[in-house]
């Protein structure tokens, strides 16, 4: 179940990129896989630390996904701009 | 053969297939499944036996066989008996309410062993010395278990009945068994919570070559004035495992009675030619002992039978008899030749069940059983009736709206619809199909299918004949061009649908088949069955007229909306709503019925009234385990009658099946017992639904990504894969919103969603694919916004038409269909919205990523400072509107507002910047193959080409004047042939 609610927040959060300039690494599908794989990787870092079993969940397994997802789409963000300057 | 030739041939051949079907009809029964039925489910998972610890498919399909061979032996009519997984058995057993006495019939290993008992009995060393060794048994499993702990692993002559040693559980407080005897320790722990070992608990190793056997005690009972013998408890005894013979050695086993006294059922049988000389061997040497044994002077036969020794039949690890051989009777033991017989304290019902375990053979495998239920006739029925209700429900409103829409193409497809049904009827009972509850569901489901299918290609037609067309070239063109798209949704579907089958449990397996039999039905039927039919009735003067096809050629204002633009608005209320469902999963979590939570759900209607606490300590009093755990309650179950009670808890199927003597005895159960409802489900069960479950998803993921891949381009398989994420997320988050079960039918719901999101985002696609190459110089959110323009209309009518139909299975459905409804109304609503607002512009966001389309955006940005949301709108297309006006005409349909009904239109098509490749669609030569497209790649030449064409910033207004007069002129001469060519 803290899975579920840490992918849900991936992919929930990942739908307000459409209000940044594209230029992650891949586009908007590159930022999905950002803002999941980001998700999923600070919900289990807090999974870990906290001994929570997978199937309990509260408001709290949901708030630590956010950090990840904002995360994984900024690191998604900085090497498609990166990528886009050296282009340039 | 001529077109129309072939057409009438067509129609024959359904003509003949529809009075098949008739036939079929008629004269075939329906096989309904038990959920439609009433009877009984067994789920069973294969588990080594002492005499086979290697479990193979050959296995499996061998203890298949005998199952089948019990259920028919034992009267039970059509079982149906499947494999689930590699080593899963279900046992559907229609009519069978006493799940008891189906689970002995059925999973009953019946491994029968025959040991010389004395040599073979290690005695309790705690019993008194007065006691005879060989009865020096223990009261207790426990302690019987320990005793054989210390003995020695060996195994003589290498004859045991076991290949290793064997494990129990028992608990370390109470001493009770928990588990066992298992061949492997960590199948001890299967019924428990997390497969792991329970708290408190202790596992004992028996060696190899010793074995626990038990015995139930046989008491005279001093309050019945009979002296027939009561069974007391059971009493364990340890054993060398050195059998004698075994279940092969034994031949043409019968129920008969003793021949002496009251008619008492026993089993008597014959030996084989090996079994013979055997039995005679153990016999003369138990004779032979007991005559050692005795004193001296022991001649008559009543004397003789205190000291003779006994042999014993163990079946299960149970002593079912345990006869003496007299050794003054038969003092060389007993020739085989004459048979024996099982005497034991057996019912007639026992008698005949062991006589014919005995004939058919044991069981290869152990047979442990993860779930249970079972279903009244009455409920059945009722759920069948339901069904069928909501099914022509269903189909009569998708009728009237077809026919309210496209009136005459409507009453066409209508009449595909009719053949349809029937068709499909008769393939459910022609091949058989089992009609499930589900089934049922997915049997409505393709009904809408079907409809799509129709409802693609006549929103075809009437684009064609809005750009001109006569009817019978926009009908040709129609089909032409609609097959395709119709093709690939319902590939998708199939692959849905073959994925599910493959993979899931056994009552979403129905609800595939009949999804994957439909679909395959209605292609035959949407598409050759009213093809035909409009092809032979093509001339008809009732099909020429637009008006009576729905297909008015009036100008209209179709959808002018930019969708890409306003993707952002679209994507921040999926963002919120998901948010919305991430906090619900977080905080409510899903509702798991108790498919995925495993553990006993039994309702049961009650001929007296009963409080909860007179429940449970009816339970109480009858020894259910965890009766004290089990949640009770009083709940209001009209179908199941009044005093209805719910009791649910972590119950074994063993131990569940001790409740319904419980609450016979102490309340009643109404309606001779048709009242009551149960359903036991292990926790490696519910494993099984949910891992298969996941396994579906993902596959069918991956495989229609492939399809995707393959049939358009890699790039938009990827929209469709997010699309369909969004819309089981969507439809999880209001099951957690709103707390609704989720139950195995909410799974095959869920993957049906997963199916029609696929389906109406690959009919959205496939325009947008269509359209790439006819608009070689557009940016790609024009030719995206331009593609659902044209695809709207089609995808809310079938999103309509499956909405009606989901909502007769939420009002007509049952409890089943009605969880499967809502399901399916959430993710049909959300898969077509998401196709258009979120598929759609992702893949857009994606391809302008493309070197060609973003230096298409940048060439229109330069010209016009802007990109417009249609490709009409592109600055060349303005100046064409303006000179139109000046010359004092009414501008063409090129102009800003965007009126263009079809791409096919014969306006201004070389419109500069818009970039319509097509060849303006002549409508003189409609029945001619029209001139295929030719596709522009997005980089390179094409592009260079749309900069040099197009007109716009950095021209000086003479060079601007000039290019729109050509334009003009090009309008013109296209208007000129088009003119030219209707006369010819």
């Amino acid at each position: 179940m803290a899975a579920l609610v840490w992918f849900t927040v991936g992919v929930a959060l990942w739908h307000f990129t459409v209000f940044v300039p594209d230029r992650f690494w891949g586009g908007i599908v590159g930022a999905f896989l950002g803002a999941v794989v980001g998700a999923m990787i600070t919900g289990f870092i807090y999974y870990s630390a906290s001994g929570d079993t997978l199937g309990n969940t509260d408001i709290v397994t949901l708030l630590a996904a956010i950090p990840g997802t904002l995360l994984g789409l900024a690191a998604v963000y900085a090497i498609g701009a990166r990528n886009e300057a050296r282009a340039a | 053969m001529g077109s129309r030739r072939r057409n009438l041939f067509i129609l024959l051949f359904v003509v003949g297939l529809v009075i098949a079907s008739l036939l079929v009809i008629l004269s075939k029964e329906t096989r309904l499944g038990l959920d439609l039925r009433g009877g009984t489910e067994l789920v069973y998972e294969a588990r080594p036996t002492p005499q086979n610890d290697q479990i193979d498919s050959e296995d499996v399909g061998r203890a298949i066989e005998i199952i089948r061979d019990r259920t028919d032996a034992l009267g039970v009519s059509e079982p149906e008996i499947a494999r689930v997984g590699e080593q899963g058995i279900t046992v559907q057993l229609p009519d069978v309410q006493n799940a008891e006495r189906a689970i002995a019939q059925v999973g009953t290993t019946a491994q029968l062993f025959l040991y010389d008992w004395a040599p073979n009995v290690i005695p309790n060393p705690d019993v008194p010395e007065s006691t005879p060794a060989d009865e020096a048994g223990y009261n207790r499993q426990i302690d019987a278990v320990r005793a054989a702990s210390k003995q020695k692993p060996e195994c003589f002559e290498d004859d045991c009945t076991t290949t290793g040693p064997r494990y129990y559980l028992f608990d370390s407080d109470s001493l009770e068994p928990l588990a066992g005897p298992e061949q492997k320790k960590t199948d001890l722990f299967l019924e428990f919570p997390g497969e792991e070992q329970p708290p408190n608990s202790e596992i004992i190793e028996v060696p190899q070559g010793t074995i626990v056997v038990s015995e139930p005690q046989v008491q005279d009972d001093p309050e019945t004035e009979t002296d027939e013998a009561a069974t007391g408890p059971q009493e364990y005894f340890v054993l060398s495992d050195r059998p004698a013979l075994s279940g092969f050695d034994i031949t043409n086993p019968e129920q008969n009675y003793e021949q002496q006294g009251a008619q008492v059922p026993n089993v008597t049988f014959d030996f084989t030619d090996e079994g013979r000389p055997k039995f005679e061997e153990v016999t003369r040497a138990i004779a032979e002992r007991g005559r050692a044994e005795a004193p001296p002077g022991v001649v008559s036969a009543e004397q003789a039978s205190q000291y003779s020794d006994h042999f014993a039949i163990v079946l299960d690890n149970e002593v079912v008899t345990r006869p003496i051989i007299n050794f003054v009777e038969n003092p060389a033991g007993i020739d085989g030749r004459g048979g024996a017989q099982i005497s034991g304290s057996f019912d007639l019902e026992e008698a005949q069940d062991l006589a014919e375990f005995l004939k058919i053979g044991a069981l290869p495998i152990e047979l442990q059983l993860i779930s249970q239920s079972t279903v009244s006739a009455t409920l059945g029925e009722e759920a069948l009736d339901q069904g069928l209700k909501a099914g022509l429900a269903g189909l009569l409103i998708v009728l009237a709206f077809l026919i309210a829409y496209y009136r005459v193409l409507g009453v066409i497809a209508g009449l595909g619809l009719l053949v349809y049904s029937l068709f499909f009827y008769a393939l459910i009972e022609l091949i058989p199909i089992t009609l499930t509850l589900p089934g049922i569901a997915g049997l409505i489901l393709t009904i809408g299918v079907a409809a799509d299918s129709n409802i693609v290609i006549f929103e075809r037609i009437k684009e064609e004949a809005r750009a001109g067309r006569s009817m019978a070239s926009a009908i040709a063109e129609g089909y032409r061009k609609g097959i395709g798209t119709i093709i690939d949704a319902n590939v998708i579907t199939l692959i849905t649908a073959f994925i599910l089958f493959v993979l899931a449990t056994s009552g979403v397996k129905g609800f595939a088949f009949t999804l994957g039999v439909g679909t395959i039905a209605s292609l035959f039927t949407a598409v050759v069955f009213t093809q035909a039919v409009l092809g032979v009735f093509g001339r008809a003067r009732w099909l020429r007229s637009p008006k009576l096809l729905g297909a008015s050629t009036e100008q209209r204002v179709r959808w002018h909306f930019d969708f890409t633009g306003a993707s952002r608005y679209f994507f921040s209320m999926s963002g919120v709503i998901l948010a919305v469902g991430a906090i619900a999963f977080a905080t409510e979590g899903l509702n798991l019925g108790i498919d995925f939570e495993s553990g006993t759900r039994i309702k049961a209607s009650l001929e007296e009234p009963a409080t909860v606490d007179d429940v449970r300590a009816a339970l109480g009093d009858a020894g259910v385990p965890n009766a004290d755990t089990a949640e009770i309650q009083d709940v209001e179950d009209p179908d199941l009658g009044e005093n209805v009670v719910q009791i649910q808890g972590e119950l074994t199927p063993t131990e569940a099946a001790e409740i319904r003597p419980a609450l016979v005895d102490s309340f009643g159960i109404a309606e001779g017992g048709d009242a009551f409802q149960e359903t036991t489900i292990g926790p490696t069960f519910g494993e099984q639904v949910a891992r298969s479950a996941v396994l579906a998803v993902v596959f069918s993921l991956l495989l229609i990504a492939g399809y995707m891949a393959i049939r358009f381009e890699a790039k938009y398989a990827v929209p469709v894969m997010i699309a369909v994420i969004h819309d089981l997320l969507i439809t999880a988050g209001v099951y957690s919103i709103i707390g609704a079960e989720v139950s195995s039918g909410t799974v095959a719901a869920f993957l049906t969603i997963l199916g029609y999101s696929l389906y109406d985002t690959v009919i959205v696609f496939d325009r947008v694919r269509e359209n790439v190459p006819r608009l070689p110089r557009a940016a790609f959110s024009q030719i995206v916004n331009r593609s659902m323009s044209e695809v709207l209309t089609r995808s809310l009518i079938t999103g309509l038409s499956t909405v009606f139909l989901i909502g007769v299975l939420l009002v007509f459905g049952g409890e089943t269909l009605q969880s499967f409804a809502l399901a399916m109304l959430v993710g049909v609503a959300s898969g077509t919205y998401s196709s258009i607002f979120i598929a759609s512009p992702v893949l857009t966001a994606w391809k302008e990523r493309e070197p060609g389309y973003r230096a298409r955006r940048r060439v229109i940005e330069e010209a016009m400072g802007r990109v417009p949301a249609f490709p009409e709108e592109n600055v060349v297309a303005k100046l064409d509107e303006e000179a139109e006006r000046e010359e004092g005409g009414e501008p063409g349909r090129s102009g800003t507002g965007f009126t263009d009904d079809s791409p096919r239109r014969p306006g201004p098509p070389e419109v500069i910047g818009a970039g319509d490749g097509r060849d303006g669609g002549n409508g003189a030569e409609a029945d001619a193959e029209p001139r295929p497209a030719e596709p522009t790649p997005p980089t390179g030449a094409g592009e260079e080409a749309s900069q040099e064409e197009l007109v716009g910033a950095g021209q000086s207004e003479e060079e601007r004047a000039k290019a729109a007069r050509r334009a003009q002129r090009r309008a013109r001469h296209q208007k000129r042939r088009r003119k030219h060519g209707r006369h010819r």
